[in-house]
């Protein structure tokens, strides 16, 4: 993952766009709280830069 | 095996300059096992390339390769294609590999994607260590296996030098000394007495001092030519 997310930051991309959280299947409060707060990260980022066009495009 | 490490992204990116059209080629032999240049390396530099300057806003077309060997032109024939048709080729081989490429193809523009290292083993995974230095003539079977001349900082042929200290290199804590390597092989053998001849001044005429190297064998030419 360290890897994944220092190639983004080479490419030009925010590596916090990606993030690996470990737990179990029974940790559903966990998976919750990780799902949330990379639902909050990313919409502080906004969307992929590198999606843009195709997302403007289609609501055209 | 030969061992490399990728350039920087932006190296490279500063490398390619305004091609278009780039190829971006990995090798199939050393830089794959090192995990530096192989099929997997060269497909994520391309997308990398490709994200990346799509981000600048000048997005170029690349296209990746890999080849079993770039450093013989043989296996360099099935990517002629391609190579022709790309305005810049990213090797991802080491310095050999990106020179063959060169010289195979004369109108091709060829550029480093790797910085070849040295000549080394996996010591663990993720870990890679020098251990032949291409002297041109070797001395391992006077110093129990273990080369001075890549491993010794100094490339010392009687040592240690002063510097040796606990075992380790005065150059680097981290290194072992490359002389109490040798001796404690040595005595492990029980063949100390080998360190009780001198050896002489090395010919470094046969390494890089004499200049750029060359190997003839008259039976492989010969039987060549008879092919012809």
């Amino acid at each position: 993952m360290k890897r994944v997310q220092e190639l983004l930051a080479e490419i030009g991309l925010e590596p916090e766009r990606v993030e690996m959280f470990n737990m179990s299947a029974a940790m559903a409060a966990t998976f919750v709280e990780a799902a949330t707060e990379m639902n909050q990260r990313i919409e502080n980022l906004g969307p992929n830069p590198l999606r843009v066009p195709q997302t403007a495009g289609k609501g055209a | 095996m030969i061992v490399g490490e990728q350039k920087p992204l932006d190296e490279i990116k500063g490398l390619i300059g305004d091609a278009e059209n780039v190829l971006v080629m990995g090798c199939g032999t050393c830089v794959t096992v090192c995990f530096a240049g192989g099929a997997r390396e060269a497909a994520t530099v391309a997308t990398s390339l490709r994200m990346s300057t799509k981000l600048d806003g000048a997005p170029k077309q690349i296209t990746e390769a890999t080849v079993q060997r770039q450093c013989e032109w043989e296996y360099l024939e099935e990517v002629s294609a391609a190579v022709e048709g790309a305005d810049a080729v990213v090797s991802l081989g080491c310095g050999v590999g990106v020179q063959a490429i060169a010289e195979k193809f004369t109108d091709a523009w060829v550029v480093p994607g790797l910085n070849t290292s040295f000549m080394g083993i996996p010591v663990e995974q993720g870990v890679w260590e020098e251990r032949c230095a291409a002297c041109g003539e070797c001395v391992l079977g006077i110093t129990a296996g273990i080369c001075p001349i890549a491993r010794c900082s100094k490339s010392l042929l009687n040592g240690p030098c002063g510097g040796s200290e606990d075992g380790h290199c005065e150059v680097d804590p981290e290194t072992p000394c490359a002389w109490q390597l040798i001796h404690d092989r040595l005595n492990h053998m029980d063949r100390l007495e080998v360190l009780m001849n001198p050896q002489p001044p090395k010919n470094w005429k046969a390494s890089r001092d004499g200049g750029p190297r060359r190997i003839v064998r008259d039976d492989l030419r010969r039987a060549a030519e008879q092919e012809e």
